[in-house]
């Protein structure tokens, strides 16, 4: 259970609720009952069918009862039925299933129902037309799941979804379109981390298929990850992106910009930890891979630079001071290299 | 500072089995091979392992037998997934039980989950998710057939869920995400590929999951939830970095969501307390070093001194038990 608050309940109350549940208790335990041995029993009727709408409209999350209803629909319902009338049963469950899904949006066992029934649909509707019911509904999931990500943004079975129906349409969206989505979302909030991880793999996606350029796009990125950090430096999502960006690239020039870029916003914010953080990390990248092109002097300042962060850094985020006396320990090391 | 009430939570476990007039008890049917797994664990934990009857408890796992399947169902008369299938192989292991099973059914049965891709599904209807990975992999670890596992198919499948944070989701493309860190870090100390984890990167991630509040939790600008204190904290233990994280801030937070009249832990404090939360906090408290627990595998989330006998423990570090006060 998450998110329900504990209510401290007289005994008078409990027991008043205890006799309301016990009416329905004996509903639910008939109903169970009388299911699950039509279950045993193979039972494919309409009336089994009938049966699962009402269990599962008690219990969503009963996966054997939504196993059962699917077993009824491939071996009862639908080898009598035409494609038509499987079409539209289809279409009924997918009803059924958006009605479920507004109000449990993160039960796992509803989703993998939608998608079975989008892997049922048959062909038609006629033989010159074989896939036109299945682009119907695949459009429409997509309109679906922009809903339920209207109402949460972060909800991760309808990222995963959405993923799912964008690689199942028959015509493929351009990866573009996606891209633009994500900056949709993430310019309504810089804090949608889902949404930055979603464009983390539009983009590699674009870049390794060379369908943009990698170079070009990765400076459009770092534009719009500058925006995002003076906007919200507090935000973590995009100092994590960042982070990202800067890994994709080996070259020194931009490691010094973004440096540069990152101590002009602490001068603005001089107890951003985030800045603070990233720059021992960029620092420390700089020390590490590029020790042979650097003079000691500057190694000398990056050191120095480096371990004063980090002791700035367990003051005022002192939950994870060990992990910078780590970090100081390590690059102490680094200045006795020399 | 509050203490955690050892002897209340013990009493709520016992209590969870006993009302059967109790509406909700029965609507999560679906989970109760799950729960009797989370709750003998939080006792084992806790060293009160006889507090719930032996030789009941096995029957229970027994009854659940799915013969059509070759697995073990939630429930009575459900079908069988891979979760309910380690659970049960957990609570028969923990009780010394396994030479109840029909190892090879259940081997045909793990094995035939997995996809082409690499993944594993939950049950012949294929939803797919790193957890069943993890299910099937520490199952099949447990019945000492790992043997059996294609381990770089399965490995590969894992590579290609890890994310630009060094995280991991329950899908290839999917966002990390703390409980789906633990399934694939776990798998991965099972089968000796760490090296397939970008330490430091996911570390830090995960030492980010840590709130003001001291609290866990289990993505970015998310909530904390007690239950992240095992997701992140055995992460964080199989990579070496537990310091990463405020361990007493932590440990203040697992016990102020406790029910402090009937017993368990919630989510978080003032909520309702319930099974799953009850074991993942005091597996949470364990790996923190709390004083008078039993260590806890990270990697198995089951006592140590079994995983350990059984030869399957892995290099895991925890932080050092507290004498009481």
């Amino acid at each position: 259970m998450h998110g329900v608050k504990r209510v401290r309940y007289s005994k008078e109350a409990l027991e008043a609720r205890r006799q309301r549940d016990q009416a329905r208790l004996k509903e639910y335990l008939a109903l169970t009952e009388q299911t699950l041995v039509k279950k045993e029993q193979n039972d494919w009727s309409q009336e089994a069918f009938d049966l699962t709408t009402r269990l599962l409209h008690l219990c969503p999350e009963f996966y054997t009862i939504w196993k059962y209803r699917r077993n009824i629909m491939l071996d009862g319902i639908f080898p009598r039925s035409s494609p038509l009338e499987i079409n539209e049963l289809l279409s009924e469950e997918l009803s059924l299933t958006t009605a479920s899904l507004k109000l449990h949006p993160k039960v796992y066992v509803i989703w993998t129902h939608r998608r079975w029934c989008l892997e049922n649909v048959p062909d038609g509707p006629s033989e010159t037309d074989p896939n036109g019911w299945r682009s119907a509904y695949w459009n429409k999931e997509l309109y679906v799941v922009e809903k339920m990500l209207d109402a949460d943004a972060r909800n991760f079975h309808a990222w995963n979804y959405r993923r799912y129906v964008l690689a199942s349409m028959p015509i493929k969206r351009p990866e573009q379109n996606e891209l633009a989505y994500t900056t949709r979302k993430i310019e309504a909030n810089f804090s949608n981390f889902s949404a930055w991880h979603q464009r983390s793999k539009v983009l590699t996606s674009l870049w390794e298929a060379g369908k943009v350029d990698p170079h070009a796009s990765r400076e459009e990125e770092f534009e719009l990850v500058r925006n995002a950090m003076y906007t919200d430096p507090a935000d973590q999502s995009v100092w994590i992106y960042h982070r990202w960006l800067v890994s994709r690239g080996d070259d020194s020039e931009t490691l010094h910009r973004e440096i540069a870029s990152i101590q002009e916003l602490l001068d603005e914010q001089p107890d951003s930890k985030w800045c603070m953080e990233s720059l021992v990390f960029y620092k420390r990248i700089l020390l590490r891979n590029q020790a042979s092109n650097i003079i000691d002097a500057e190694r000398e300042v990056l050191i120095t630079q480096c371990l004063r962060l980090l002791d700035m850094l367990q003051t005022i985020d002192p939950n994870r001071r060990h992990r910078y006396e780590d970090h100081a320990a390590e690059v102490k090391k680094l200045g006795d290299v020399t | 500072m509050a203490r955690l009430n050892v002897a209340l939570h013990v009493r709520y476990i016992q209590s969870l089995g006993e009302n059967k007039d109790d509406l909700m008890y029965h609507l999560t049917a679906h989970l109760r091979m799950n729960a009797i797994y989370w709750g003998l664990t939080a006792l084992c934990v806790m060293n009160h392992k006889d507090a719930l009857d032996r030789e009941e408890m096995i029957e229970f796992v027994m009854s659940c037998w799915d013969d059509h399947a070759g697995a073990f169902g939630a429930h009575p008369g459900h079908d069988g997934h891979v979760h309910s299938t380690l659970s049960a192989i957990q609570i028969l292991a923990i009780h010394g039980a396994l030479d109840r099973l029909d190892v090879p059914r259940i081997v045909k049965f793990l094995l035939s989950l997995q996809q082409p891709s690499g993944v594993f599904a939950g049950d012949a209807f294929g939803e797919i998710d790193t957890r069943f990975l993890y299910c099937a992999v520490s199952a099949l670890s447990l019945l000492g057939q790992l043997d059996k596992l294609d381990i770089e198919k399965t490995v590969g499948y894992i590579q290609r869920c890890r994310n630009f944070d060094g995280g991991f989701g329950a899908v290839a493309g999917a966002e990390s995400h703390a409980a789906q860190v633990f399934v694939c870090t776990a798998t991965l100390a099972i089968l000796d590929r760490l090296d397939e984890i970008d330490y430091e990167t996911l570390a830090w991630w995960l030492a980010e999951r840590q709130l003001p509040n001291g609290g866990l939790n289990g993505r970015p600008e998310k909530l904390e939830d007690v239950c992240y204190s095992f997701w992140v904290l055995s992460s964080l233990s199989i990579l070496n970095k537990l310091t990463w994280i405020d361990a007493d801030k932590l440990v203040e937070f697992i016990l102020s969501s406790q029910d402090p009249d009937n017993g368990g832990i919630a989510d978080r404090p003032g909520d309702q307390p319930d099974v799953f939360h009850t074991v993942f906090g005091v597996a949470g408290l364990s790996l923190l070093g709390y004083p008078e627990l039993d260590d806890v595998d990270p990697v198995y989330c089951m006592p140590a001194s079994l995983i350990e006998k059984m030869g399957l423990r892995k290099g895991w570090q925890a932080l050092p038990r507290k004498k009481a006060e």
